[in-house]
């Protein structure tokens, strides 16, 4: 549609305001036109994305303490979703028709009271074409299995690999929560041989940002990304709890953000520091290697995201913007700006066609660009 | 024949004349008497005369005897300077001009009568005739008629017949022929030229007819001074042509100085030019003087072409008469009258640098190298004492201290004179008295003076004496302290110079104007002088736009670069190649085996719509806005937050303005933090100045909307040992401004429920309205008070208040008037009524704290030395309070103790002349301020007081404008006095009216009468 070049960048197709409070987290249902948005005086909104109005609104998590993330995912089921409150709770949610249950369907007590937003399994996806090859089957490993259900019918075979990863109650180290027993599943590093391991040491500092992914080439076992305040980056893969994959430093300030592409081979990194980083992930040796180094002039990048398609990705930033790049080459391809305060969170909609940018200014701007083919 | 025999024909024959003269009957008889004598003495043609004369005398006249030439020359001698002449010349001028000749036929009276004086030795004939020109007429003579006579032969004598260059030559004459000694001639040639001189003055004012006949006739007196110019002028341009005919016969050999002294026409024209100039027109000679010397000058400098311009003038025969013209003016005084004339008409006559020196060295260079007056006359006075044009200042330093023309190489050879002069100039210069005393002309002269000759000095002549360095230093420092801007250019121009003595390359710029190559001597003084006319005419008042030198001391600048805001390291501009793009992605998905064409396809097409939008980007929407007090005190408070503190100070006036409930509360913590900003850490290069506006705004803004709060405090900090300079100086601001917007604002407030619903039945014991204003009684209905703006910039002694009056009953309102709104009485009941000045409750919140310790001095704190500023700062704003609480019963509380401030010796006798200004403006606003009913019922109560301050404001103010040095301080002192002599007779009038009321009723009339009870009055229209 941008074919001239050099147009003035676009405004939000649409505003959502409500929330009373800065808008923490945003997250698409995957694949209904529903977004759900957590403030931090703990309220959830539930919008329609084509009516741009509220379904349904709660106060779910403790008005002072807020909520940190708000996930849904396939992996969750298409009538849940997660909430992360800063009162050391993480709670799962059943909604039907657009409103929500008065009470969770579970409350995990992490006691966990940070910043780190947890984050739900990413495997592989396929794009809506579905022309790819890619294995639809996911190993799952037996022994962690849950009785997989292919009840929603949009939904991949991942339904019911609900687990979530969050920084633990000790912040350096990652825990993964299996949200069906409530249980804590696994603990990185494992406290048992953190000792013999001089890789993760307490000198990280705290983890300031996850992703959990199910990479194909894993064999079925999750795999976490992990970045921590010292601007280090930890690979874990869960067979190997105690030992991290690999272990880079592209930050020189505390990692804010990461996200991982849709097809698990690489993603997108902001931190406190004033640069973003691509970075490739090879499964089959083990390492992470920088693609490209995209410097900011002003720092902060508190939430990245990657749009399923893969084209592009987009940043929160500080500075009120959300910029836009080709994911691919790296290159800046627009800065929107609409938001009068720090931006939070950004998200693109699976079907690739939404991003929405949640800010501390209380709205969730939600914007059209380069629409997939 | 002998001479004494010559002499006695010569007296015997006058006798015949005379006594011929006295028994004729007829004018012809008269005629052939002169004639017969005026044969003898000049070569007359007869027949001239007789042609006029009847047939008996004709033969008579054409009868005498003619005489050979050289008979004829030894009685012209034997007249002029023996007795017949001037006992002649008094018959003549005594008893034929009033008797005969108005009968005289023209031939007559040119040969016969005329020709004894214009024809005769001019020293004798001047000096019979100027005694006549005084004639006055006890023995019933004509006496109009003999002086007009008299007039008309002076003017006849010395201008149409050049007679005051021929006065030279009799002079020059004798020194010549006869070696006349210097004793001989000396008083002959002084009395003459006195003689000379003095003729303006004897001649009468109203009857010039006859002296100016070719110019107007000016009857009005005051004209007369043209016609003494012109007498002059003639004089001059004679005089002056002696050098200009290139007459070097009577100038020659004077070489020698004693030679000089006798040489009689040198001595006369110098005589006579010394009288001229005492005269006052040392101006008309130095202007006749420049043209003809400039125009030498100028054809000679046109002529040569490389070589010497000095041979090459030497070489004009007249070129060396100028200068011995200047010689012989022997008067130190005048010389420097008439030299310093020079320089101003060589200005006015736009003469370049080479003209204006060579026409300096034609003139004085003999004086120069002989005579010590003359050279401390350009050294000592031209340099150190009087004030010229910058372009003069260049000449006197061309031709007295640098010693050659312009464009010759200076530095390299030794001068001692010059040096010493730089010396002399240095000391005078440094001194702070002289920064302190001297007008500001001359500060800047001399400031001139001394950068033009360190700009032609070297590092290691400057190394030579001793001292200088750390004199300019000290003279630098104590003019960047001063307050007035113009003094710290000087200090910054002067240090620019010698910055650049010391290390050329690396100049010092002590502000920011300076930084062009050439320096502006002038310190744009010629617009400065048309801006101090106009601002004579107002009210005595402080500069108020005169920069304090804090804020400039620190704009050392270092011109940094602005870093271009490289925006992305990616080019937006870039086209993204669809084919390139599906390379990279192949290079990409390289571990991606199954991804096939197709997807590739897909990538491709799609990816071509991923062009950039416009990445450009501004900053402005960054900056957040504080919207708590409290945010602002804590962002102002984290000094490395520099863009915190600004945009905090950005909002701060906004925010204070709402004022908000907290206000009151914050205030305290609000204005210290304010004050404590380092405005100059915090902003970008050169951004200084609006993060000092806006602290300051935000400061005012705090002191009106809750001013005991925030007035505590800064008090407080005003006299503490933690703040510098200028944050004294901007409290001091703070509270100035603070004032004036208090006194100025507006309150709405619903009017009074009014005087005729509710007065009538309650009585107001007390009114809220102001006191000055007229009370509401009266005709009911009527609107209510409004003061009449008056065009007066300043505040009047007699505010006037108008308003609207119902008609009267029996009035008939003619004529429709029509309305477009509906108004009811009603509605004009419930207008606003507004009271002006809401600073007298602050006043003295304003006043009293902030004089309370000036005079103690403590760590940091020095107002009456060196922090002379913060004082002058100080008065102005007490004044300005004063001002503000003008005609308000404040200002006769708060008067007297300001007064005493002012009163005590270190204040109003301050060596600053800055803190005086301050004084006579804050005197000057208790004069305006203190209402004189108030000063007349002090005295009637034997309050003395306030009487004895007002009476201290008057002696002092006449003790400055007798004796202060600066200007603008003894103006301000007049303007002073005026405003205590209105005060004084307004206190007069009201002295008598409550005297009179006082005879009348003990109990003087107060606002008792307010009190009545009206009676309402229904029906209005």
């Amino acid at each position: 549609m941008n074919k001239k070049k050099a147009a003035a960048p676009p405004d939000p197709v649409a505003v959502l305001r409500g929330h009373r409070a800065s808008v923490t987290d945003i997250c698409f249902h995957p694949s209904d036109r529903i977004l759900f948005s957590g403030s931090a005086d703990g309220e959830v909104r539930i919008w329609d994305t084509l009516q741009h109005r509220t379904l349904s609104s709660s106060w779910i998590h403790s008005a002072s303490h807020g909520i940190v993330a708000v996930s849904s995912s396939s992996s969750l089921g298409t009538n849940k979703f997660v909430s992360q409150g800063r009162d050391g709770t993480v709670k799962v949610w059943d909604f039907a028709h657009a409103a929500l249950s008065r009470s969770p369907v579970l409350t995990i007590k992490t006691n966990t009271y940070h910043f780190c937003k947890l984050s739900t399994v990413k495997n592989p996806k396929y794009f809506p074409t579905k022309e790819l090859g890619r294995p639809s089957h996911i190993e799952i490993p037996d022994d962690r299995r849950q009785d997989e259900s292919a009840a929603q019918s949009c939904s991949q075979s991942s339904e019911g690999l609900q687990y979530v990863a969050l920084s633990g109650e000790n912040p350096s180290e990652v825990e993964i929560w299996d949200l069906k027993s409530a249980e804590r599943f696994v603990r990185l590093p494992s406290s048992i041989i953190s000792s013999s391991s001089g890789v993760c040491n307490k000198d990280r500092g705290m983890c300031m940002a996850l992703q959990l992914f199910l990479p194909s080439e894993s064999q079925g076992s999750m795999n976490v990304l992990a970045g921590y305040e010292d601007g280090s980056m930890l690979w874990w893969d869960v067979r190997n709890p105690g030992v991290p994959v690999t272990s880079v430093k592209f930050h020189s300030e505390p990692i804010l953000s990461l996200c991982i592409d849709s097809s698990c081979n690489g993603g997108i990194s902001g931190a406190a520091d004033d640069k973003i980083v691509m970075y490739n992930l090879d499964h089959s040796s083990g390492i992470c290697v920088i693609k490209k180094e995209i410097n900011l002039e002003r720092p902060g990048i508190s939430g990245t995201s990657i749009r399923p398609d893969e084209k592009i990705a987009a940043t929160a930033g500080w500075d009120h913007r959300v910029r836009i790049y080709n994911y691919r080459k790296g290159n800046a391809l627009a800065i929107l700006k609409y938001h009068h305060a720090t931006c939070n969170s950004v998200t693109f909609s699976s079907d690739c066609k939404l991003l929405a940018s949640a800010s501390e200014d209380t709205t969730v701007g939600l914007w059209e660009l380069y629409p997939p083919a | 024949m002998e001479k004494r025999e010559l002499e006695g024909a010569v007296v015997t024959k006058v006798r015949e004349v005379i006594s011929a003269i006295t028994n004729a009957k007829h004018v012809d008889e008269v005629v052939c008497a002169l004639h017969s004598i005026a044969a003898l003495l000049f070569p007359l043609d007869s027949s001239l005369i007789s042609g006029s004369i009847e047939e008996f005398y004709r033969d008579k006249v054409l009868r005498v005897k003619i005489p050979s030439d050289e008979e004829r020359h030894d009685w012209w001698d034997a007249f002029y300077r023996g007795v017949g002449f001037p006992t002649l010349a008094r018959f003549l001028l005594h008893d034929v001009a009033p008797n005969w000749l108005g009968c005289f036929p023209i031939a007559a009276q040119k040969h016969a009568y005329d020709v004894f004086f214009s024809h005769g030795l001019v020293s004798e004939v001047v000096q019979i005739l100027v005694p006549f020109l005084q004639q006055n007429g006890s023995d019933g003579l004509d006496v109009s008629t003999v002086i007009s006579n008299s007039e008309r032969l002076l003017v006849l004598c010395l201008l149409e017949n050049n007679g005051v260059l021929q006065l030279a030559r009799e002079f020059g004459g004798p020194f010549k022929s006869k070696g006349f000694t210097n004793v001989q001639i000396r008083p002959a040639v002084s009395r003459v030229a006195q003689i000379v001189a003095s003729i303006p003055d004897k001649a009468r004012m109203n009857t010039l007819t006859s002296l100016s006949s070719q110019y107007p006739l000016f009857a009005l007196p005051g004209l007369d001074i043209i016609w003494v110019c012109m007498f002059f002028k003639k004089i001059i341009v004679q005089l002056l042509s002696l050098a200009e005919e290139r007459d070097m016969t009577l100038l020659e050999n004077v070489d020698m100085l004693d030679e000089m002294d006798k040489n009689g026409a040198l001595l006369f024209v110098g005589e006579l030019f010394s009288r001229i100039s005492r005269r006052g027109f040392a101006e008309l000679l130095s202007s006749e003087l420049v043209l003809r010397v400039l125009r030498l000058v100028k054809k000679c400098l046109s002529s040569s072409n490389h070589s010497s311009t000095k041979e090459l003038l030497e070489s004009y025969p007249e070129s060396m008469c100028w200068s011995r013209m200047m010689e012989a003016i022997r008067d130190p005084y005048i010389i420097e009258r008439i030299s310093e004339q020079i320089l101003h008409q060589l200005v006015t006559h736009d003469a370049d640098d080479v003209q204006a020196y060579w026409v300096l060295w034609l003139l004085f260079h003999r004086n120069w190298k002989v005579q010590a007056s003359i050279r401390s006359i350009f050294v000592d006075k031209f340099l150190l004492w009087k004030v010229f044009p910058v372009t003069c200042l260049k000449w006197i330093l061309q031709f007295a201290v640098h010693e050659c023309p312009p464009g010759n190489s200076l530095s390299g050879h030794d001068r001692p004179r010059f040096s010493n002069i730089v010396e002399r100039l240095v000391t005078a210069w440094s001194k702070k008295e002289f920064v302190q005393t001297a007008p500001i002309e001359q500060q800047a002269y001399i400031s001139a003076a001394l950068g033009l000759s360190l700009e032609t000095m070297s590092k290691e002549e400057l190394d030579g004496m001793k001292n200088s360095m750390h004199l300019i230093l000290q003279g630098v420092s104590c003019r960047l302290e001063s307050p007035n801007d113009l003094v710290r250019k000087m200090a910054s121009n002067v240090a620019l110079v010698f910055s650049k003595i010391i290390d050329p390359k690396n100049p010092l710029y002590l502000d920011d104007s300076c930084s062009q190559e050439t320096i502006d001597w002038e310190f744009g003084f010629t617009a400065r002088k048309i801006v101090e006319k106009t601002k004579t005419s107002e009210l005595p008042s402080i500069d108020k736009d005169s920069d304090f030198p804090v804020n400039k001391e620190k704009s050392i600048s270092v011109k940094s670069k602005k870093k271009l805001l490289d925006f992305d390291t990616l080019d937006p501009d870039e086209i993204i190649d669809p084919a390139s793009l599906n390379l990279e992605s192949d290079i990409d998905d390289d571990d991606d085996d199954d991804d096939d064409s197709a997807s590739e396809n897909s990538y491709s097409s799609s990816d071509s719509s991923l062009q950039p939008y416009d990445l450009s980007d501004d900053y402005s929407d960054l900056k957040r806005n504080f919207t708590q007090l409290t945010d602002i005190v804590a962002a102002l408070r984290k000094s490395d937050d520099a863009e915190g503190v600004e945009r905090a100070l950005d909002v701060a006036e906004k925010l204070i303005r709402a004022s908000p409930d907290e206000l009151k509360h914050s205030a305290r913590d609000l204005t210290r933090t304010l004050v404590q900003v380092r405005c100059s850490d915090i902003s970008v290069e050169g951004a200084e100045e609006s993060a000092e506006e806006k602290r300051q705004r935000a400061l005012v803004a705090l002191t009106v909307t809750s001013p005991f709060e925030s007035l505590e405090t800064l008090n407080k900090l005003l006299y503490s040992p933690n703040v510098d300079i200028s944050q004294r100086i901007m409290i001091l601001d703070v509270m100035t401004e603070a004032a004036q917007e208090l006194a100025e604002s507006k309150i709405l407030k619903p009017k009074q429920p009014s005087t005729r619903e509710t007065s009538s039945l309650i009585s107001v014991v007390s009114d809220t309205r102001p006191w000055f204003l007229p009370s509401s009684q009266g005709t009911p209905g009527a609107s209510s008070w409004k003061e009449v703006s008056g065009t007066g910039a300043f505040q009047n002694w007699s505010n006037t208040y108008e308003r609207e009056l119902p008609p009267k009953s029996n009035q008939v309102m003619k004529g429709k008037t029509r309305r477009w709104s509906l108004r009811s009485p009603v509605a004009e009941q419930n207008q606003m009524e507004f009271s002006h000045n809401k600073f007298p409750m602050y006043a003295a919140a304003f006043m009293l704290p902030a004089m309370e310790g000036y005079d103690k001095k403590r760590h940091g704190v020095d107002l009456l030395g060196r922090d002379f500023i913060v004082l002058g700062k100080l008065i102005y704003m007490l004044g300005i309070c004063m001002k503000s609480v003008a005609m308000h019963p404040e200002a006769s509380v708060l008067a007297p103790s300001l007064l005493d401030m002012l009163k005590s010796r270190e204040v109003c006798h301050h060596k600053e002349a800055y803190v005086r200004r301050a004084v006579l403006f804050a005197a000057s606003c208790v004069l305006v301020a203190v209402h004189p009913t108030y000063i007349s019922s002090a005295l009637l109560e034997g309050n003395v007081e306030i009487a004895s301050g007002l009476e201290w404001i008057r002696t002092w103010a006449l003790d400055v404008v007798e004796s202060d040095t600066d200007r603008e301080c003894y103006m301000m002192a007049t303007k002073c006095l005026q405003l205590h002599a209105e005060m004084a007779l307004q206190t007069s009038r009201a002295l008598e009216s409550a005297k009179s009321s006082f005879k009348s009723s003990p109990a003087l009339p107060s606002d008792a009468s307010k009190v009545t009870i009206k009676i309402p009055y229904l029906n209005k229209d």
